[in-house]
């Protein structure tokens, strides 16, 4: 029998054989490791394939991680006191052989033990820190390992959305939409992660005081309290931009938009209020308050068909009115405008609106331990609950959230938080950097100091009767974020409003006013009811009504004649036509079927 | 009592059909999530939960796991030797279930075959009778050697012996039930917490069986509403559709009043013969050709009515939605009741008295 060779490739490409691929493997990397071989070369045993793949391509995402042999890391206590002493540094580490990066590819390979006291004979690898095999996003987080797992992935989703500081050039930019929170800060409580990637530049939210308690019921059901004074004094403020940009196209024919105001015979033309806040050249000028409908760039574009010749020689041009104006729902300052040229030398305008956005009801906010909520209610300072030393809260959390969904680390951080406030401090929360009792005693003990209870509990009093709460609330100060989710961004009602050309019916979606969809189901539940008067109200009165005159004699449509002032039908001309209430998608079937050479006729029955 | 009953009559222009629609499909949706499935003798029931539903609505021809539960005559009831032998009767024994070795022989078209003593026993069997069954076989020779049975083709229908026709033919053989009632299938017996045994077949062959005797012909049950209406009629298979929505749903842990799935019982029996809720079916037989042209293949009901010449009389919901009229349902049902004649002597009346 042929014996099984072990095939190898390299970055995916068939190079050779070998009798034992793992031996080979190991090979690679002890070479990898001397030096000899590059240290960006990894290298993998498949053992189910047995076969062998070495990549060497550029882009693999690596991790970096501690080498184990004979079950012991190669870091060793002596390598530690020279790594504090600054008299080698990391890049010593990689290049002998300690500190190896390894692909997605490699890691299949591995055991890796994440803490020194964990590490077996089998362990092959140690990870640098314990905190290193989570991502980014929760590493930023604090104290991640006394939530639930489940709220890991929610974390991240939520952190996303904050809105911060994002980049210092913002008034160079014009981003589509941009949110910049007004007094940003650091967290209290901030992790390793936070510092080494200096996040603190770009932060995203506010050190809230928060006090977890219920209150009158208006944040049941992860609603939030908030403090009116504290918004006031600037609390989670925070500025919207929204850029608009259009551009002068040209057309085939040697035809060009221009920038302008249109004229009133132009095609679509607005109305002169429309254009009313446009300079000469067509184009908004700074400063000023802009609503939805209002032109921000007069534009002006050719017809969209070719003109038909006349017979008197040249016709006046006529011209489309193609301008941008502000969307509906939207509304704003215009910040700035930027006029340039595009590489295909046509002129290029953008305009970017700026919006105050200032907490309000609705508005969502969330704390980094996947705790998000919308403001329920804003409340006067002095009705809110007060403590002996007179804080009152920015927030009220409801206790409800905690228990079910178990983030203690929001607790943890609350208390903590509290404590640092204290002399100003900073705390660590860095993902298992820390040890929960050690904490609690060491910051409760500087509560205790301080004249506070070492568990962070308070007696309140509430504001509007200034009774003290029978029970102790426990109060403390949590990194919160303002969510870029904001009610002022998402509100749609509609009334009366616009329909569609074809069907009569009302429009759908926020950018077209549209209305909310009666469906197939809601129709049922109202068949289901029997309630059939209602269902011919939403299906029909509010939606498509039409009237047609439809002929009594032959069963089609016809029309009313206003100048002979009679009944007319077209089809066999009699005069005997009756009018009836239809939905227009009705009479739009009957016009399809009529397209396909079908008559179809509307009979009467006896009167 | 009589007072209370009408209490609980359903009110004219009530939307039953609606309602039991939405009655059952609520609790459908948590069905399918639900993989239930239970151990034990009653394992021959693997088609539950929703794709039961499914197969029942849709009126599939054959059940994916027909079922037959049937009862010995009540004397035998509790009888446990008599149900043995009733099951012997019933329980199709195919000759390869019974084999020990088969060795085919293509040069002289022949088949010897050894059966298995402790298989034969199980199933009461001897090898004479299995003997005797063979030799009934026409254009076979058979013949019986030291317990092995040889059987050797001598008349095959195509003119030449090709190894495929052969084949063939001992597959056929090998499949030939030795005993029982064919297409009967697996039998098994069970009993009721009381103590009575019954049969259950995993088959839909009442016709097979009704005639034997020791049976209980009125307790005869069948999952298969066609089988049923093919023997027993339309008013059984109604029946057995409503029983076994309600069983299914059951098992699955809802409850739904049996007036929801009665309704879709009688639906689809009301035309005499079993009709899907569907396009096929319930849908397709709907007189208006709106209606029909609202569910499925717009066009087709459009031709058709054209071709034909159809007048779509308005009488359903989903038509008078489409035109934008009342619909015929609940609050809509109700007409102004009084003949033209009778309003004129109310007012005449009513004017004498001024």
């Amino acid at each position: 029998m042929v014996e099984q060779q072990c095939t190898i490739y390299i970055n995916g490409r068939q190079v050779g054989f070998v009798k034992d691929g793992a031996a080979f493997a190991n090979e690679i990397r002890k070479n990898r490791r001397q030096g000899l071989l590059s240290g960006e070369i990894n290298v993998s045993y498949v053992r189910k394939l047995n076969e062998v793949r070495v990549l060497t391509d550029r882009g693999r995402a690596r991790k970096p991680y501690l080498v184990v042999e004979d079950g012991k890391s190669k870091f060793t206590e002596e390598l530690r006191k020279k790594l504090q002493a600054k008299e080698i540094d990391f890049n010593y580490l990689v290049r002998r052989g300690i500190i190896e990066y390894l692909d997605s590819e490699e890691e299949e390979d591995i055991l890796a033990a994440i803490s020194e006291d964990k590490i077996t004979e089998k362990t092959t690898h140690l990870e640098i820190d314990p905190a290193s095999n989570l991502s980014i996003v929760i590493n930023s987080a604090v104290f991640p390992e006394y939530n639930s797992i489940g709220r890991h992935s929610l974390i991240s989703n939520q952190s996303k959305q904050s809105q911060g500081l994002y980049t210092i050039n913002f008034k160079n930019r014009y981003d589509a939409r941009a949110y910049l929170l007004y007094y940003p800060q650091q967290p209290l409580v901030n992790s390793s992660a936070y510092r080494q990637l200096k996040v603190k530049r770009h932060a995203a939210g506010q050190n809230f005081v928060v006090a977890l308690t219920t209150y009158y019921g208006y944040n049941m059901k992860d609603a939030v309290v908030i403090n009116r004074s504290a918004i006031d004094r600037g609390l989670a403020r925070s500025v919207y931009y929204k850029s608009y940009s259009d551009e002068e196209r040209r057309y085939p024919g040697g035809q060009q938009d221009k920038f302008s105001i249109p004229t009133p015979n132009a095609d679509g033309y607005k109305g002169e209020h429309a254009y009313s806040k446009l300079n000469e050249d067509g184009i908004i000028e700074p400063d000023t308050a802009v609503t939805e409908g209002d032109v921000l760039i007069g534009k002006v574009s050719p017809p969209r068909f070719l003109e038909e010749q006349t017979s008197f020689g040249i016709t006046e041009e006529k011209t489309r009115d193609n301008s941008v104006s502000v969307r509906t729902g939207e509304e704003g300052i215009v910040d700035s405008i930027a006029i340039s040229e595009t590489l295909g030398a046509t002129k290029i305008v953008k305009v970017r609106l700026r919006s105050i956005k200032i907490p309000e009801n609705g508005d969502k906010f969330a704390s980094r331990h996947a705790q998000k909520g919308v403001v329920g209610l804003i409340e006067n300072q002095e009705d809110m609950p007060f403590s002996e030393s007179g804080i009152v809260p920015d927030l009220l959390l409801n206790p409800h959230s905690l228990p079910g969904r178990m983030t203690a680390g929001h607790m943890l951080e609350m208390l903590i938080g509290k404590s640092v406030s204290i002399h100003g401090d900073l705390a660590d929360g860095t993902p298992f950097g820390t040890n929960g009792k050690e904490l609690m005693d060491n910051y409760g003990k500087i509560l205790e100091e301080n004249g506070f209870d070492k568990f962070g509990d308070e007696v309140l009093y509430d504001g509007r009767t200034g009774e003290a709460f029978k029970a102790k609330i426990f109060t403390g100060v949590v990194y919160y974020n303002r969510l870029t989710k904001m009610v002022s961004l998402q509100l749609q009602v509609r009334g009366r409003g616009p329909v569609q050309i074809l069907t009569h019916q009302p429009t759908e979606g926020k950018p077209r006013r549209g209305g909310l969809r009666f469906g197939e189901m809601e129709r049922d539940a109202l068949v289901g009811h029997g309630a059939s008067l209602l269902l011919k109200e939403r299906l029909l009165d509010q939606s498509d009504k039409t009237s047609v005159w439809i002929c009594k004699d032959c069963g089609d449509t016809g029309y009313y004649d206003y100048i002979k002032n009679r009944a007319t039908c077209l089809t066999c001309g009699s005069s005997a036509l009756r009018e009836v209430d239809i939905s227009y998608a009705f009479k739009v079937l009957l016009d399809e079927i009529k397209s396909l050479h079908i008559m179809p006729r509307v009979k009467f029955r006896e009167e | 009592m009589s007072e209370n009953k009408n209490n609980f009559r359903v009110a004219p222009g009530e939307a039953v059909g609606t309602i039991a629609a939405q009655s059952i499909g609520e609790p459908g949706t948590q069905m399918v999530l639900k993989a239930f499935h239970q151990a034990g003798v009653k394992s021959n029931l693997t088609v539950v939960g929703l794709p039961r539903i499914i197969e029942l609505v849709d009126a599939r021809k054959s059940p994916k796991e027909p079922l037959m539960r049937i009862w010995p005559q009540k004397s035998d009831l509790k009888k446990f030797e008599k149900v043995v032998e009733l099951k012997r009767k019933l329980e199709e024994v195919k000759l390869r279930d019974v084999l020990e070795k088969s060795e085919e022989n293509f040069k002289n078209a022949s088949m010897s075959i050894t059966l298995k003593k402790e298989k034969l026993e199980n199933y009461s069997l001897t090898e004479r009778e299995v003997y005797s069954r063979l030799s009934k076989l026409e254009g076979v020779e058979i013949s019986n050697e030291n317990h092995i049975i040889t059987i050797k083709i001598t008349k095959l229908r195509g003119v030449e012996r090709s190894i495929r026709d052969m084949r063939v033919r001992f597959i056929n053989i090998r499949n030939m039930a030795i005993s029982g009632i064919e297409g009967i299938g697996k039998v098994t017996i069970d009993q009721t917490e009381d103590g009575s045994f019954y049969l259950v077949a995993t088959s839909n062959n009442i016709s097979g069986i009704i005639d034997i005797d020791g049976i209980d012909k009125d307790r005869i049950y069948c999952n298969d509403p066609f089988e049923v209406m093919r023997v027993f009629g339309i008013e059984a298979a109604r029946n057995t559709i409503l029983r076994e929505l309600d069983d299914t749903i059951r098992t699955n842990g809802i409850t739904v009043s049996v007036r929801h799935s009665g309704m879709v019982a009688d639906t689809m029996t009301f035309y005499g013969n079993i009709k899907s809720i569907g396009r096929h079916g319930v849908i397709g037989s709907k007189n208006s050709v709106f209606a029909r042209a609202a569910y499925e293949e717009t066009v087709k009901h459009f031709i058709n009515a054209c071709v034909f010449g159809e007048t779509d009389p308005l009488s359903g919901v989903a038509e008078n939605i489409l035109i934008g009229k009342q619909i015929n349902v609940g609050t809509g049902v109700v007409r102004l009741g009084i003949k033209k004649e009778e309003l004129k002597k109310i007012s005449a009346k009513s004017s004498k008295k001024e």
